[in-house]
């Protein structure tokens, strides 16, 4: 047990801190994960913010350099992550290619797939996860699009949802069943599917924000040449639980950082509000911060286990507590703005309610990656021990 | 004590029940986002309704239950849970001791309760303006008034204004003042900011004591908290028959104990308020002192309910929970938006914290 970082962790922190002063663009700047804007679609200034990050090795520094890295130790890559989120700064507007396709391409693709992951985190490829159907999002291991084998092609005929990003896509990383007759877990398979085969067809669903960020994806007679599968045959339960993991593992301690950058927010906006000196307020803000600051705690814990051994049960508790509290820091912002907290336009605050928007998109948090009760589930059986319900 | 409805009371709730679900159906709160002029649709059947703002209080909750379970959009709320409260406390106490020392002559009276068969029978709408810009339903001097209920679409606006010991209640034609609508996360109610300085009253101010004040506060909450039940009880209702058909792991979704502690929950909730609800109906309905003190009870737990109604209902559904085109969404918003009109939970509990220490 030891605080603090040393030289080379603080070296390379400055020279990051460098980074981002001179080139976040000033739309990046104090953008939390969850916050409202009007755009939709992916804008041109995110598109070359992650290339920038790409290109100067900031985009995921544990990587080398042809990946968008620069070999980063994890405890480095720890402080990249608090850095980003303390400024309330978004690496990328579509998660799924950097985070999630990546990282299971580098992991379980063959030579020419892996080729695909440098143009995945660049941004320069736009890729979407075709996991939860209408039948299938907890229970994704009872997945039923499916996809046939015919001499070198696979033939896939099914249906997703919730696909984010679908209607923007170029490449799906598509879950499919190619095995019907085997147990669930054992006949599912991975393709990469090109957005612009024919016999897909897009239709966009809009958020609670009223964004349409997401989409249905529906694939009829669906041609797949049989060199997309990604690993092998029947072994793509395999490849869920690891880009899950990816997920996880990307969003642990930059979603503490991102509460931490919240409770920032809350203590700035009750001076600004004149109400920080009433005790009631002092108590509410202190206790979030208490709560915040022990997850850091929790968040250091699991990163040091996960430094040594590759895997920490603390990923599970820490997506189930920060995301509830994504949702709760939501609800407490517009507590102090009092009866201001609802409104969306300009007559009052001088500027809309803070919080409110960001309210909305917080129901993200504890449903899309696994739900809470999912995540309880996972920690009471895997982690305790207990028997399944 | 009596819950129990009567069979006249059983009567008005499946009545509002039916005529709510026929003429307000979600397609009409979706339109009402954009184009607010189609609330006058449920407004011309409903309109025959307004007179049960005449009688109890209790039935004009089951009313308003209902209209609360559809999101209702028009003046039906204002003009009946605070424009005639209003106008009705200001013409009983015309010319009779007026405690607080308000006065209103016997013609300006005479007027008010012609306005207020009008209104009655469902010809005239009306609301009350009185919350300054910080939200507070307090009485102050301000000279604009905000978080004004559907100003733009009623008749009148009975504006309230004063200082601590006297206030005064002006009547205004909405064409002449100015109105600048508020945006909330929620669009089927609409809240306007209004300026009626230098525009002509159609009566002179009417003194009313604080003690009106006061009590139009208590029917105004306690009426918007039966709006809530009723939006809570869609939320529950809705959320129960998902959980019971929605097949995940081979089972019903509500068949997990995950899923259903939430519904138990939240359904505790719900009866808690509604209880709260009715007893400060029925306390108003008294004249009971407990009136103000329930109250405050019956906004925080309506409140409470409502927005952990909400919230537990998008979990329970997953992912079609987080979409635009469900429906819940657009309950979620009224539940949240609701706790800041007629004055927030914190702004309740510190009233109710002054009465009980
Ligand atoms: C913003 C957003 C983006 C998304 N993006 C993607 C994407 O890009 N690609 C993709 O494939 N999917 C995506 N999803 C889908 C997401 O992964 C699913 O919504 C999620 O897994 C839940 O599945 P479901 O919606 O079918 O809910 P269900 O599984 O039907 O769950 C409904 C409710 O039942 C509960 N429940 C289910 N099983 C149990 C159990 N065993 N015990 C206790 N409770 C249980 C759940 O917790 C939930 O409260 C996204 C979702 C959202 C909200």
């Amino acid at each position: 047990m030891e605080l603090g970082w040393g030289p080379e962790e603080e070296a390379f922190r400055s020279e990051l801190v460098a980074f981002l002063d001179r080139e976040a663009p000033s739309e990046a700047v104090g953008r939390d994960f969850s916050a409202a804007t009007d755009e939709e679609g992916i804008p041109e200034w995110a598109r070359l913010w992650q290339a920038k990050l790409f290109d100067n090795g900031w985009l995921v520094p544990g990587y080398p350099a042809h990946l968008g890295g620069r070999n980063a130790t994890p405890a480095q890559s720890l402080i990249y992550a608090e850095e980003l989120a303390s400024r309330g700064l978004p690496r990328s507007l579509h998660f799924p290619g950097y985070a999630i396709v990546a990282p299971s391409l580098l992991e379980f693709g063959n030579k020419r797939q892996k080729e695909m992951a440098p143009a995945a985190l660049r941004g320069d490829t736009i890729w979407c996860v075709g996991m939860s159907e209408p039948d299938a999002g907890s229970d994704l291991a009872s997945l039923s699009t499916r996809a046939e084998r015919d001499g070198d092609r696979f033939v896939v005929n099914g249906q997703k949802v919730w696909t984010s990003y679908a209607m923007w896509a170029e490449k799906c990383f598509c879950y499919v069943r190619t095995n019907p007759d085997a147990p669930k877990h054992k006949g599912i398979s991975v393709l990469i599917i090109d957005m612009d085969s024919n016999g897909i067809e897009v239709r966009p669903l809009r958020h609670i924000t009223g964004k349409a960020e997401f989409a249905e994806v529906f694939f009829t007679d669906v041609e797949v040449p049989a060199g997309n599968l990604v690993g092998d045959l029947n072994d793509g339960w395999r490849i869920t639980m690891g880009s899950l993991a990816h997920e996880r593992g990307g969003l642990w301690v930059q979603s503490v950082a991102g509460l931490e950058h919240a409770i920032e927010s809350l203590i700035a906006e009750a001076r600004d509000l004149g109400i920080s000196s009433d005790t009631s307020v002092r108590r509410l803000l202190a206790r979030e911060y208490a709560e915040v600051s022990s997850l850091r705690s929790l968040g250091y814990k699991g990163f040091s286990t996960f430094a040594r051994t590759s895997a920490s049960p603390e990923h599970s508790f820490l997506k189930l507590a920060s995301s509830e509290m994504t949702k709760h820091l939501a609800e407490v912002g517009m507590r102090l703005e009092g009866g201001l907290g609802t409104t969306i336009d300009t007559t009052h605050l001088g500027r809309p309610g803070r919080w409110a928007a960001t309210l909305l998109a917080s129901f993200a948090a504890t449903i899309a990656g696994g739900t809470s009760e999912i995540q309880r589930n996972i920690i009471a059986e895997r982690i305790l021990g207990l028997p399944r319900e | 004590m009596e819950f129990t409805l009567s069979p006249e009371q059983e009567l008005i709730r499946t009545t509002a029940r039916d005529m709510c679900t026929k003429e307000c159906p979600p397609s009409l709160v979706r339109a009402h986002m954009t184009d607010h002029s189609v609330a006058s649709q449920p407004w011309s059947a409903l309109k025959q309704w307004v007179s049960v703002a005449d009688g109890s209080m209790a039935d004009l909750c089951l009313f308003l239950e209902e209209a609360g379970a559809v999101l209702l959009p028009g003046p039906f709320f204002a003009t009946t849970s605070l424009f005639m409260p209003l106008l009705r406390s200001i013409s009983s106490s015309a010319g009779g001791d007026i405690a607080g020392g308000g006065s209103t002559s016997s013609d300006g009276s005479a007027q008010v309760a012609d306005l207020l068969a009008e209104a009655s029978a469902g010809k005239l709408t009306g609301t009350v303006a009185l919350a300054g810009a910080d939200s507070r339903w307090e009485v102050n001097d301000g000279p604009i008034k905000s978080f004004v209920p559907e100003a733009e679409r009623v008749d009148l606006i009975a504006l309230v204004s004063g200082g601590a010991n006297s206030a005064s209640v002006t009547l205004f034609r909405s064409e002449d003042v100015a109105i600048r609508p508020v945006g909330t996360i929620d669009p089927s109610r609409r809240l306007a900011e209004v300026d009626a300085s230098g525009a002509a009253p159609i009566l002179e101010p009417m003194g009313i004591g604080a003690n009106i004040v006061d009590d139009l506060l208590a029917r105004g909450c306690t009426a918007l908290s039966a709006e809530l039940m009723g939006t809570t009880r869609w939320l529950l209702d809705t959320t129960i028959t998902y959980a019971s058909n929605r097949r995940q792991f081979g089972k019903p979704i509500g068949s997990f104990q995950a899923i259903k502690h939430k519904l138990a929950d939240v359904a505790l909730l719900h009866e808690q308020a509604w209880s709260s609800v009715y007893y400060a109906a029925m306390c108003i309905d008294a004249n009971d002192p407990a009136r103000r003190r329930s109250a405050h009870v019956a906004k925080v737990m309506a409140s409470h309910a409502a927005i952990r109604c909400a919230k537990e209902a998008i979990q329970i559904h997953g992912g079609v929970g987080y979409t635009w085109e469900h429906d819940l969404h657009l309950y979620l918003r009224r539940a949240f938006a609701t706790e800041d009109i007629l004055g927030t939970s914190d702004w309740h509990l510190d009233r109710l914290a002054d009465d009980l220490m």
